[in-house]
């Protein structure tokens, strides 16, 4: 049995005390409500949330940051959802991981990441060079598909009304949906472009409540895009992107950005009602089943636009059941995907949304997230569902009517 | 004394309005009482009788036995299916137009519209709209007292069985901050009737913080966890087992340190309460500001003039409590409205503790002459013997005489009243030399701010769990000894957040940085003291397999009342039987909450249980209620023939309420107001010479006919169950004064007239209102199975049935005809 000794005035505690108001971990009615939200499931086992916040309320720095806990969790926030005093997991975990950080106790892919973004620009390590050769070759093969010499797919441009932010697997295994998405900003009959200085949406100083990581990032993506003279940032389909730059970017960097921020599938949405972007829902004659990643719906309140998109390209959206505000992670979340040591371990937290999966009887399922796609992915292989994943942009952009 | 002619409307037939009803009613003022809905009694009465082997004090058949009182009381007008369409303020008064068309014009309102159950629907989690084994502890009365429990469960051997509890409570994100109050109490009595109807039942009751209340729930919390699983942590999602169906939570398992998935055949919600709609539909009409829950229960709530609220509508509370509080916005109505008593009782003050003193201040600050034997300062109207001794009290309602020694000599005090108040044994630190240096909380909360050593910890639940007074006093204190600077530590096993800022106040401790550290077990905590104070080692609650230590200046524990000798000195001179826990209460619900089976004798505060100063003042108020507006003397259909009398006195020493005593020519006499008309001196006496004029053994066996089944039924338990049935031809009801009036006599009588059985139903044990009725009914109905040669056994039978009871009663006049056409 351990014994902690009580001290109240640890790191820990410091950086909580700085939580605003409703975040305050001290105000844990300890009611248990958080251990039966949590979906990460073994039949048993997993983190116990209440644990998590008894430990930074108790000032037990060491036991947390030892804690196998801290990187099981996927930050979710299922457990947030329904806390009667609103403290927020995330945060409560986020920084605990930051304490862990700065004591070298960090899975190792992470801090590659980590390291390669604020080296390279991007978590892949992919030089400028690199980026900007891609990008060219993608470029002339989008002309060639198109039959069209004016569809282009370029970098740098100052005075374009888009800036996109791939997501890394764009530019890495899946040039593809760097081409689909080209598609639909063809169809928008908009101006577009990417940057070499900025190639990536992710944020991984957000997983591990690094602020000043986290801050970095979001002020180098902001004063490129500012740089540019953009209209508005098309973020790829990405959890923890889209909560970073929708809903902590303002606070990070202490100001608005002076361009707008929206999602390809909130943009497509946009388009659509414009009359400008047709979809054919025959593409799919079915019905689709729709997941919704934590970071967009949960955390950022993004429930409404993917639905309506993925209703414009087939038959009708199917809801897991629970969604929305009760949605269960896809087992790869919190930056657990990221880490290569986890496979095993997310087909366990998968489970239940593997099982909410085989409860639809479908055999196509659409997310607004690549790193829940890929999770997804697996999970249907896994557990041998049968079920086609894909990102809602990516089915639009197959369904456009151009 | 002036009497205003005007009129009362009671808004809602809960508890409360239907007690207030009374009370006007019996002092001859006209009440209209408007219910909503197509019967009186509220919420109350569609629960389910608790009732094990005995009563369980849960008072739910007080709805059916007030319905009834109210519904044939001369001076109360009751609008069922009807509410308040429109009011206009009056020069004096009111004008009510009610929804039935009909207008009134009331000099006062009282506000009794109760609350409406916590809609679970909202906490889509809990599956309560989609799972039919999600149900509510609404559901769960239904079920219970249409005995369709059994059958719900599919018949299940050994049903597994959740409560999950605060739904709806306690919960600040959905602007809920407060505890409900009752609902553990509810669910702790409900576990006991489960497993009494199932017992290999496997219940688990989940709570935030089991708010063991009260005596009667310490105790039985106590007693059910060893034979049920009380768990603490709620889950907040109940979920769909993919291959069996049935129902799972996840949670977290205090052995492993884990969560688990823990499957279920039932899961009760045990919901909170809510401001009724009704209220929430007339607030603006009546003028009045609830707070921001919709209660009254905060000082920002406001009430108009002339509007008075009582019951669930003013905060959550049970059903006693209600009643109580009925009683109480009455007396204060009838006091605006003039009806003041002339002559205010002269009451006796038992109790030497500083609650006595509250008492007694509270008396004579009200008008009445009170003599306390306790200590305390003088004042107009109030005179304290100290040191005084009780050595008798003899008389009864309106008239104690008491014997008592003062400096040596030995005098006697008449009274009209007497209110015993004695204070119970503490169990505190300074019985414990281990805990030398810590000390008593009382102690520790009257050291001044400046004083105050840095670092405090506050050990709860250490000598037994705690009390309100103790975990009230102990929140209060360590949040001051906070907010000046110090570190604080409140060690417990439960928070108890009763009243209605309870929760608030919790909050706000822990929002202030007070740590509150959680554990199972006074074993689990290791106390060692240090050159600068104590060092306490825990294993924590809510981290298995952790143990924290922590060092602290000053360490402060509660103390705890338990039973001791100046109780049972009270109860031994006022003739009075203890409750089971010890104390000094009347076990039964119709005299409970202050009210002993004696009238005129009340037990307050300490004398039954730990009570905070917002339950001792309302009890005052029942009291004060009570000894200004007691209504008319009852005609007890009870007389001596003095021809008969033996003088052998049984009926002295047998009158469970005192109301017979020995005149000048040393008879035996009926004090008509102090007879409650239980006729257990008839049965009993040995010549037969107390005769009944209402329920005489002759005038009863007349009334039936050969063939027939008896069913002689309690008139306040087993009658009332009835009511509503239709009772096929073979069976004859006649109700009876108090079970106990069926004695062998009368039953005999019966079987000679040609009854074809006999079956004697009245109250659950311990919820006779003259104590004994039923055990005495029983001992008849044996008598007459076992001694009398000649009468088979089942010809005559006893059966426990409430008031609430009917599809009870009819189970056991279906079961009464089946055997006999066996036969």
């Amino acid at each position: 049995m351990e014994t902690a000794i009580l001290d109240k005035d640890t790191e820990l505690s410091r950086l909580l005390n700085r939580l605003t108001q409703g975040d305050n971990i001290d105000e844990c009615l300890t009611c248990g409500i958080c251990n039966s939200r949590c979906t990460w499931f073994d039949q048993q086992g997993g983190p116990v949330p209440r644990q998590i916040v008894r430990m930074a309320v108790l000032g037990l720095e060491q036991e947390l940051v030892d804690s196998r806990m801290l990187w099981d969790c996927l930050i979710c926030n299922r457990c947030t959802q329904d806390c009667p005093m609103g403290i927020d997991m995330a945060q409560v975990v986020t920084r605990g991981r930051s304490l862990a950080a700065a004591k070298n106790q960090i899975p190792e892919d992470i801090q590659k990441g980590i390291d390669h973004r604020l080296a390279h620009k991007n978590v892949n390590g992919l030089t400028t060079e690199e980026f900007v050769d891609t990008v060219e070759w993608i470029d002339e093969e989008f002309a060639d598909d198109m039959e069209d010499p004016k569809a282009r797919v370029l970098h740098d441009q100052p005075d374009c009304k888009f800036l996109y932010l791939p997501n890394p697997r764009e530019l890495g295994v899946n040039p593809l949906h760097l081409t689909a998405m080209a598609r639909l900003f063809y169809a928008m009959k908009e101006t577009w472009t990417l940057s070499s200085d900025h190639t990536d949406v992710t944020n991984w100083g957000y997983f591990v409540g690094n602020h000043e990581v986290e801050e970095q990032i979001a002020r180098r993506v902001v004063e490129t895009a500012e740089a540019l003279n953009i209209d508005t940032l098309v973020l790829s389909e990405c959890g923890h992107a889209y909560h970073v730059l929708k809903c902590r970017v303002a606070q990070l960097l202490g100001r608005e950005p002076a361009f707008r921020i929206i999602s390809m599938p909130e943009l497509c949405v946009e388009y659509a009602k414009k009359g400008v972007l047709k979809f054919d829902p025959t593409v799919y004659p079915y019905e689709i089943a729709y997941h919704d990643p934590c970071n967009i719906a949960r955390k950022s309140g993004g429930y409404d636009a993917p639905r309506e998109l993925l209703a414009m390209c087939c038959k009708g959206v199917r809801e897991l059941v629970p969604n929305r505000e009760n949605g269960i992670c896809c087992g790869g979340g919190g930056g657990i995907l990221q880490d290569s040591d986890t496979t095993k371990k997310r087909m366990i937290t998968g489970k239940p949304k593997a099982d909410q999966m085989r409860a639809t009887g479908l055999e196509h399922l659409a997310t607004a997230c690549l790193s829940c796609h890929r999770q997804l992915g697996e999970l249907s292989t896994h557990y041998e569902l049968g079920m086609k994943v894909d990102t809602v942009a990516a089915l639009a952009s197959e369904c456009l009517v151009l | 004394m002036t009497h205003s002619s005007d009129s009362v409307l009671v808004l809602g037939g809960g508890i409360a309005g239907m007690a207030a009803a009374q009370t006007l009613g019996d002092s001859d003022v006209q009440v209209h009482l408007v219910e909503a809905a197509d019967h009186l009694g509220g919420n109350a009465a569609s629960w389910a009788c608790m009732a094990t082997d005995e009563c369980r004090q849960c008072g739910a058949c007080l709805a059916d036995d007030m319905a009834h009182q109210t519904g044939c009381h001369k001076n109360i007008s009751v609008h069922l299916n009807t509410s308040l369409d429109r009011l206009e303020k009056t020069g004096n008064g009111f004008a009510a137009r009610l929804t039935s068309g009909e207008t009134v014009t009331p000099g006062r309102i009282i506000l009794a519209t109760g609350f409406t159950p916590f809609d679970p629907s909202v906490l889509s989690s809990l599956q309560f709209d989609n799972q039919d084994k999600v149900i509510t502890t609404a559901g769960l009365n239904q079920m219970l007292k249409t005995e369709t429990l059994t059958d719900f469960l599919g018949n299940a051997a050994q049903p597994k069985i959740a409560f999950i509890q605060c739904v709806g409570s306690r919960n600040r994100k959905l602007d809920r901050d407060f505890c409900s109050q009752v609902c553990c109490k509810i669910s702790l009595r409900h576990s006991d009737k489960l497993l009494h109807l199932l017992p290999d039942a496997d219940i688990t009751l989940y709570h935030m913080d089991l708010q063991t209340i009260g005596k009667e729930t310490r105790c039985l919390a106590a007693d059910l966890s060893t034979r049920m699983t009380l768990a603490q942590g709620v889950p907040a999602e109940i979920l769909t087992d993919p291959d069996t169906g049935r129902l799972r939570v996840i949670v977290e398992d205090p052995d492993a340190g884990t969560r688990v998935a823990r499957t279920f055949d039932l899961v009760v919600l045990s919901i909170g309460m809510s401001p009724s709609e009704e209220l929430n539909r007339l607030a603006g009409q009546l003028n009045v500001r609830p707070n921001h829950w919709g209660f009254f229960n905060t000082p920002d709530a406001s009430l108009a003039d002339g509007i008075h609220v009582a019951g669930c509508a003013a905060g959550p509370k049970d059903i006693l409590g209600s009643r109580q509080e009925g009683w109480t916005a009455a007396a204060a109505v009838l006091k605006e409205l003039g009806h003041d008593p002339a002559q205010k009782a002269d009451v006796l003050v038992w109790g030497d503790g500083h609650k006595a003193d509250a008492i007694a201040r509270t008396l004579a600050e009200n008008g009445h002459t009170t003599v306390c034997f306790g200590r305390g300062t003088a004042s107009d109207r109030l005179t304290f013997m100290d040191p005084g001794r009780i050595l008798s009290v003899d008389g009864t309602a309106g008239r104690f005489t008491v014997r008592y020694e003062q400096d040596g000599g030995r005098n006697t005090l008449t009274c009209r009243a007497i209110i015993a108040a004695p204070e119970p044994e503490y169990r505190t630190v300074a019985d414990q030399a281990a805990l030398s240096g810590a000390l008593d909380l009382t102690v520790f909360a009257s050291i001044p701010a400046g004083k105050l050593p840095e670092q405090i910890a506050f050990l709860l639940d250490y000598f037994a769990p705690e009390t309100k007074t103790g975990s009230r006093l102990a929140l209060n204190t360590a949040l001051e000894a906070r907010n000046t600077g110090r570190k604080i530590t409140v060690i417990m096993n439960k928070m108890l957040v009763h009243g209605a800022l309870g929760q608030q106040m919790y909050d706000q401790a822990r929002k202030a940085g007070v740590k509150f550290l959680r554990y199972n077990a006074p074993e689990d905590i290791l106390i060692r003291k240090t050159d600068t104070g104590f060092s306490l080692t825990l294993d924590e609650a809510t981290l298995p397999g952790t143990s924290v230590t922590l060092h602290c200046d000053q360490l402060v524990i509660p103390k705890v009342p338990v039973p001791g000798p100046g109780i049972d000195n009270a109860a031994r001179l006022l003739k009075q039987e203890k409750d089971r826990e010890g104390f000094l209460q009347s076990p039964n619900v119709r005299h409970r909450l202050t009210q002993s089976p004696r009238k005129g004798i009340y037990f307050a505060g300490p004398a039954h249980d730990d009570v905070d100063d917002t339950d001792l003042s309302a009890e005052l108020d029942g009291i004060m209620a009570d000894l200004d507006f007691p209504g008319p003397a009852q005609n007890a259909g009870v007389e001596i023939n003095q021809k008969k009398c033996a003088q052998c006195l049984t009926c002295l020493r047998i009158c469970p309420h005192q109301a017979i005593f020995l005149n000048e020519k040393d008879r035996p006499e009926i004090v008509p107001n102090a007879c409650f008309g239980c006729h257990l001196c008839v049965v009993n006496c040995p010549a037969l010479a107390i005769e009944s004029t209402s329920s005489a053994p002759d005038q009863v066996a007349a009334q039936i006919e050969k063939g027939q089944t008896v069913i002689l039924a309690c008139q306040r338990s087993a009658a009332l169950a009835a009511g509503s049935l239709a009772l096929p031809d073979p069976i004859r009801l006649i109700s009876v004064p108090c079970a106990s009036s069926a004695g062998v006599n009368l039953m005999l009588k019966l079987l000679v007239n040609g009854a074809a059985k006999v079956i004697v139903a009245g109250c659950h044990d311990g919820n006779c209102r003259s104590m004994n009725g039923s055990t005495k009914a029983r001992k008849e109905v044996s008598r007459v199975q076992t001694t009398l040669p000649g009468i088979p056994p089942d010809k005559v039978s006893w059966h426990s049935v409430a008031a609430n009871e009917t599809q009870k009663l009819a189970r056991i006049i279906s079961d009464t005809r089946i055997s006999s056409k066996d036969l």
